[in-house]
């Protein structure tokens, strides 16, 4: 099982990254973890999903997909530290492939820094993030944008 | 399709928990006050999940294969707020609190 704080790093526990430093274009390195129910009921609870009926594919117990979401921000995070004050703008998600909720399924995850812009004097970043089981079988494709502070 | 919740502090300490962050806008009241928010705030992805799981009932089997999945967060949600999350039958997703819209969105099948 992996716990989201176990592969991203937090804000305040190592210096953040400004600005400045972050590279359109940048690749995100590879981050490998895996879901549990365990994970995937903690997750179901903190949305009040946890009594929900409808996660089932052919007679088969899956996943919230977007279990996925409390991830996400690791694969840009293990690269570009965080900073406080970051602020989410929006994100697209497109799930390809389920996960199973009665196995512990190996993910790898990949991304990639977008886009970096200014607009209306605020600074904005947006990366994609690729989502695929440890056999290559995708999953879910991300796009996240967030707005950044000075 | 709709969901309702009030807003906690504990909500917010529960995602939190799973979500694995340390960013003290959704913690620390004094300093979201400071800030000039009505309170600490929500987690865009929280609300964000309300919405998926309407979609998971409104799609079913389908949701997992060709889900889409879009939210943008323009309000924020803070403990105390009566929120409301709809699904409308176009797709169309809207977060509601009394002050006002907090996201848009969609959530649709693919087209393959």
């Amino acid at each position: 099982m992996t716990r989201p704080s176990e592969v991203k790093p937090r804000e305040g526990d190592q210096p953040g990254t400004p600005y400045s430093a972050f590279q359109e274009g940048a690749i995100l390195p590879e981050m490998r973890f895996s879901i549990t129910p365990e994970i995937n009921d903690e997750y179901l609870a903190a949305i009040d999903e946890q009594d929900a009926e409808c996660y089932v594919l052919d007679g088969r117990k899956v996943c919230a997909p977007n279990v996925l979401s409390v991830y996400l921000l690791a694969v840009l995070y293990r690269r570009y530290p965080p900073i406080q004050g970051i602020v989410v703008y929006d994100q697209l998600w497109r799930w390809h492939n389920p996960i199973f909720a009665d196995e512990t399924t190996e993910i790898v995850a990949k991304g990639k820094v977008t886009e970096k812009f200014e607009r209306r004097g605020r600074k904005w970043l947006r990366f994609a993030a690729e989502f695929e089981r440890a056999d290559g079988k995708p999953i879910a494709s991300a796009q996240h944008t967030l707005n950044l502070p000075e | 399709m709709e969901k309702k919740i009030k807003m906690t502090q504990a909500i917010i300490d529960q995602y939190g928990a799973i979500n694995g962050d340390n960013d003290t806008i959704h913690y620390d009241a004094d300093l979201a006050s400071r800030r000039g928010f009505r309170g600490t705030l929500a987690h865009g992805l929280n609300i964000m999940g309300y919405a998926a799981g309407l979609a998971a009932r409104r799609y079913g089997a389908d949701w997992y294969t060709k889900g889409e999945l879009y939210t943008k967060w323009i309000a924020p949600v803070c403990p105390g707020d009566n929120l409301t999350v709809s699904l409308r039958d176009d797709g169309e997703i809207e977060g509601k609190v009394d002050q006002g819209i907090t996201m848009v969105g969609h959530a649709r099948l693919a087209e393959q």
